[in-house]
């Protein structure tokens, strides 16, 4: 089923005038938009608990959504600010999980402008290979390390301070 | 597993939906000018107008420029406040800069004239002669910024730390323009350091002490 703007928009102003049937619609389709938005973006087992956390941020920020306006861009907006809130957590816990590789996406337009291909790009080779092999393909340290041939406990300083850079650059887009 | 997890959770939030009022920009405008007003209406209630205001005259070239200098960096810094409660990829909230921009012509003019005449300086920047007026700023301002806060507060700010300062530069220089309407000094000196401290004071404030308060 595929997901267009103008559908999205009427659902979501009938949701904020109290369409109960109308906003379950409108979750349902934003789960699937999420889904796809963190596919490539997020570890494949994180995708679901950050899918909900967003669904959860979109509804206590309902009213922030201006009819006038596309939809799609102000829920990218709150997923995207869910995402950099996961890095900061990802950061500071220093939590290296391990976990499967992750499922391609399809493109379009938001998903283009904060792609994370290009946001890694701004990152040195060292911080992209090891957000990339760990955070993005599921490796773990140790496979990480052989992979790309830095030590562990440099692949988790990459990973530590790529993250940090990540975060600050996502929020000044 | 996974799915019967979101769907519950989707149903658990239609469940909880009620209609909401959505934010409008104007609506939040409304209450920053309103805070301006009353920053401003306060100080000059309680200490009076500047000498040429109060005897009906225009006021003098330097100060008014600063004046307006400093309302365009207020009102485009609260513009931009304003904005970033309605959040939504690829949009500019950087309006403001440029009219920092504009407004560092205060400290420069200020600087140079401080080199022509370093006495002069020197006394004008006294603190026991200026910082009165900082601090009338820095509570003049006190409308814009909770009217900002409020906004923000109730919005969806995606850079919290950012918009921390926006509202602080929109409050000190709300401040300092309300300092600009009361102060009778034409010194440039005087009015770009001791009005126009409010500002970088107040941009500090609102990283420090709101950005944290303003995660979501």
């Amino acid at each position: 089923m595929s997901i267009d703007e103008p559908s999205l928009a009427r659902l979501m102003a009938a949701s904020q005038r109290g369409d109960r049937a109308a906003y379950r619609a409108l979750l349902g389709d934003c789960q699937k938009w999420l889904a796809r938005y963190f596919a490539r973006r997020i570890a494949p087992h994180q995708i679901d608990d950050l899918v909900q956390e967003t669904l959860v941020s979109m509804h206590r920020k309902l009213a922030t959504w201006d009819s006038g306006r596309p939809f799609l861009p102000w829920l990218a907006a709150i997923a995207r600010y869910r995402w950099i809130d996961m890095l900061r957590r990802q950061r500071d816990e220093a939590e290296l999980g391990d976990n499967d590789a992750a499922v391609g996406a399809e493109d379009d337009a938001v998903h283009a402008r904060i792609s994370i291909d290009r946001m890694l790009g701004y990152l040195t080779s060292g911080q992209a290979q090891a957000i990339t092999l760990v955070k993005i393909e599921g490796a773990s340290i140790a496979e990480a390390s052989k992979i790309c041939g830095q030590s562990e406990s440099l692949v988790k300083v990459n990973i530590h301070r790529g993250l940090k850079k990540l975060a600050q650059l996502i929020e000044s887009e | 597993m996974k799915d019967a997890s979101i769907d519950a959770l989707i149903d658990g939030l239609a469940t909880d939906l009620k209609p909401v009022r959505p934010q409008r920009v104007l609506r939040g405008g409304l209450w920053v000018a309103a805070g301006w007003i009353a920053g401003a209406a306060a100080l000059l209630w309680t200490f009076g107008m500047r000498h040429d205001l109060s005897a009906g005259l225009a006021m003098a070239p330097l100060p008014m420029l600063a004046f307006w200098l400093i309302a365009a960096l207020g009102a485009a810094a609260a513009w931009s406040a304003l904005r970033m409660g309605l959040p939504a990829v690829g949009r500019d909230y950087s309006g403001w800069r440029w009219a920092g921009l504009a407004a560092l012509a205060l400290p420069l003019s200020a600087i140079f004239i401080g080199f022509g005449d370093t006495h002069g300086a020197m006394e004008s920047m006294r603190p026991e002669l200026g910082m009165r007026c900082t601090i009338d700023g820095l509570i003049a301002g006190l409308g814009v910024g909770a009217a900002l806060f409020a906004w923000l507060k109730g919005g969806a700010p995606t850079s919290p730390a950012r918009a921390g300062w926006v509202i602080g530069i929109a409050a000190g220089s709300a401040g300092a323009t309300a300092v600009g309407l009361h102060c009778s000094s034409n010194d440039m000196i005087h009015i770009a350091m001791w009005h126009g401290l409010a500002v970088p004071l107040w941009g500090v404030a609102g990283r420090l002490l709101l950005a944290p308060l303003l995660r979501w």
